[in-house]
């Protein structure tokens, strides 16, 4: 069991360091003073348009596409809205890539560098490639929709949970800003 | 005989390495790397000598001088730490705290084994304890690839060559030392040749990367990035909050 783990480790450690012998060392000298201009300028991680994703995942089109009631139709059109989406998740993770890269061939030079800070960020910066990485499989498993229509099914158990204890409904426990009201 | 010319072959090696870092001065590039060398060149023939004139003695000498050598050599990861992070003050910062945490999860750890046990861990088999300490050295090794691969740290051919002959030489080892402990009986015949045959391709591949003319390349630091790390720093998190927002906005559609 040990030697079988060991080997494991060692095999792994030495392609690790094949890696790193075989990396392209093209982008070594990555210009940092044209990237922080880029940064200034904004051009260089230009997002996606906020109306973009909320045109992808709304429903609305869904809901046009139905009054159709041609299943073929649907068919094509839940097939297209899912590449869309997926392209557009990916884009985003990929931006996410690219903002990070830029962030650490910039800090890496610098000689007050926060320690703290800089692992905070890459705690963030996995927490937006884990969300991009688990929108990315709910797009493909249940559609472009599914988070969408996670919520409004949530709203409705919710609402059902209300209706069967009228005495603790839920909006008499719930507050607008999202505290927990006294009934 | 065929022990002798391993050895033999490694000792050409070992002088043709140290020949050439003092022709083209790589000695000054490295310091440290090559003062081992030339420690581990002087160890050699010590070794031959014991072997031949005193071969009663000679396992004595060889763990003696292995332990030396392996102390010397964990300068070989400071060196690659000094020379590749040199200019890159950020990440250098990075691997100091990195390191200190695997060092004192070590510490910990071997904190955990009770006082009296300490002893009888050090008296435990050397090759046992080489073994341990082998492993120390590659988790630190370890830690500075990750470091290296995540700031894209270049190194040129130089540094990379040393940095990949001693992980492999350490891999190799740490390699062996299980496969003694546990099936002693089956490596017996191949366990005199095969610690030397391992070395013999470590620092074949140091000569190669050493035998290379290209200079290496220097990077220089930026002064305005260094000033600029907290307007850097805001940046990023702004653009990472957006980005958050925008994720947001998908389940809100």
């Amino acid at each position: 069991m040990i030697p079988g783990f060991t080997f494991v480790a060692v095999a792994a450690f030495l392609a690790l360091l094949l890696l790193l012998s075989t990396r392209d060392e093209e982008d070594k000298d990555y210009d940092a003073t044209v990237t922080r201009k880029r940064d200034r300028l904004g051009s260089a991680h230009a997002l996606p348009p906020a109306e973009l994703a909320l045109r992808i995942f709304s429903p609305k089109d869904r809901e046009f596409i139905r009054l159709t009631h041609s299943p073929r139709l649907e068919r094509l059109f839940h097939k297209e809205r899912r590449k869309v989406a997926v392209h557009w998740v990916r884009q985003t993770s990929r931006e996410v890539s690219t903002i990070m890269r830029h962030h650490r061939l910039n800090s890496r030079y610098s000689r007050n560098m926060n320690v703290a800070a800089e692992t905070k960020l890459f705690g963030q910066y996995l927490e937006l490639r884990l969300l991009c990485g688990v929108l990315l499989l709910l797009i493909r498993l249940f559609g472009p929709h599914a988070l969408s229509n996670l919520a409004s099914y949530a709203g409705k158990v919710y609402e059902q949970l209300g209706r069967a204890m009228p005495d603790a409904g839920p909006a008499t426990h719930y507050g607008g800003s999202g505290d927990l009201a006294v009934p | 005989m065929l022990n002798m010319m391993i050895w033999s072959v490694g000792i050409f090696l070992e002088l043709l390495l140290l020949v050439r870092g003092y022709q083209k001065q790589l000695y000054r590039q490295f310091p440290i790397f090559y003062g081992y060398f030339l420690f581990v060149t002087l160890v050699d023939f010590v070794r031959i000598g014991a072997y031949r004139w005193a071969s009663i003695h000679f396992f004595q000498v060889y763990w003696v001088t292995q332990f030396l050598s392996l102390a010397v050599g964990s300068g070989i990861i400071f060196e690659i730490y000094r020379v590749a992070l040199r200019p890159f003050r950020g990440a250098a910062r990075m691997a100091r705290c990195a390191l200190l945490i695997v060092f004192a999860a070590i510490f910990a750890k071997a904190l955990t084994i009770p006082s009296g046990e300490v002893f009888t861990w050090l008296a435990k088999a050397s090759i046992e304890l080489e073994r341990n300490l082998r492993i120390v050295q590659a988790l630190a090794i370890l830690t500075l690839v990750l470091l290296f691969l995540w700031y894209a740290i270049p190194f040129g051919k130089k540094l990379k060559g040393i940095l990949f002959g001693y992980s492999l030489f350490i891999g190799l080892s740490i390699v062996q030392f299980v496969l003694w402990q546990y099936s002693w009986e089956q490596i017996r015949p191949f366990w005199s040749y095969a610690q030397p045959v391992c070395y013999l391709l470590v620092i074949g591949i140091w000569v190669r990367a050493l035998w290379s003319a290209e200079p290496h390349r220097e990077v220089y630091p930026n002064a305005q990035i260094e000033s600029d790390y907290e307007l850097l720093m805001a940046s990023t998190r702004g653009q990472f909050r957006k980005t958050l927002a925008r994720l947001g906005w998908v389940a809100r559609a």
